[in-house]
């Protein structure tokens, strides 16, 4: 893979929302890590966990992931942009 | 309490990081907490029918779930939102009742969220001639409305 071109960086609004919630929910909340690309003008954030705490991100039936990705729209329709979310495994 | 003034301060903390300048105040209310989240910036959270913040009260009631316990409510409201959306569905409630009465027909309402489907049943349940149940099996389910 190409490295993406960044975006952001430790003060961006997308970045800091998903963090924000994510360490709250998790139980290792040091083991979160957001990472930030921008593909065709669309914010990409890359989301890892601590592998036990995977299943709190997502929530039962997939509702905890479909709120952050709420979220996320929310505040990228605050600043002019769109983002994605990509919680991986 | 310590633990709401907990809760105000991550709501807070999440719609400061989410760039909205609201202003967060806690209403202890017979039906649970309520956050009010008070300001010009609302809008982006009630847009689409509160999909923002419906997504916001689940990640508050999640992230808190197991210090609040069972019967504990949480909801996060924005700019009296869902305080006017509550009164609408309570109102229709009733008038589906009234509606299940004369016409001896069952009534539906939905497809709602378990939020909204308490509070439809609640309202309900004041009714002693109806009755309300709960038909589905996804999050979002129809309350039927039919007469005792």
């Amino acid at each position: 893979m190409s490295a993406p071109e960044t975006a952001g960086g430790a003060g961006s609004p997308l970045r800091a929302v998903i963090e924000t919630i994510v360490r709250a929910l998790v139980d290792q909340p040091d083991a979160v890590t957001v990472t930030e690309s921008v593909r065709r003008g669309v914010s990409v954030l890359e989301l890892r966990t601590a592998p036990g705490d995977m299943g709190k991100i997502i929530g039962r039936q997939g509702r905890t992931a479909t709120a952050l990705r709420t979220l996320l729209a929310v505040t990228a329709e605050r600043h002019g942009t769109r983002a994605q979310l990509d919680i991986k495994d | 309490m310590a633990l709401t003034t907990e809760i105000a301060g991550f709501v807070q903390q999440v719609v400061t990081a989410m760039g909205l300048a609201l202003t967060t105040t806690i209403e202890e209310g017979p039906d649970g907490t309520c956050v009010n989240l008070e300001g010009e910036d609302g809008g982006v959270l009630v847009r689409r029918g509160g999909e923002g913040l419906q997504a916001l009260q689940h990640v508050v009631a999640t992230t808190f779930r197991r210090q609040l316990g069972e019967d504990t409510r949480i909801t996060v409201d924005c700019n009296g939102f869902r305080k006017d959306k509550d009164a609408e569905l309570r109102q229709m409630a009733r008038h589906m009742a009234e509606k299940a009465k004369t016409s001896g027909m069952p009534q539906e309402m939905g497809p709602l969220n378990p939020y909204e489907r308490r509070i439809v049943h609640l309202a309900i349940a004041e009714d002693p001639g109806a009755t309300s149940e709960s038909i589905g099996d996804a999050v979002m389910k129809t309350v039927i409305i039919s007469t005792k």
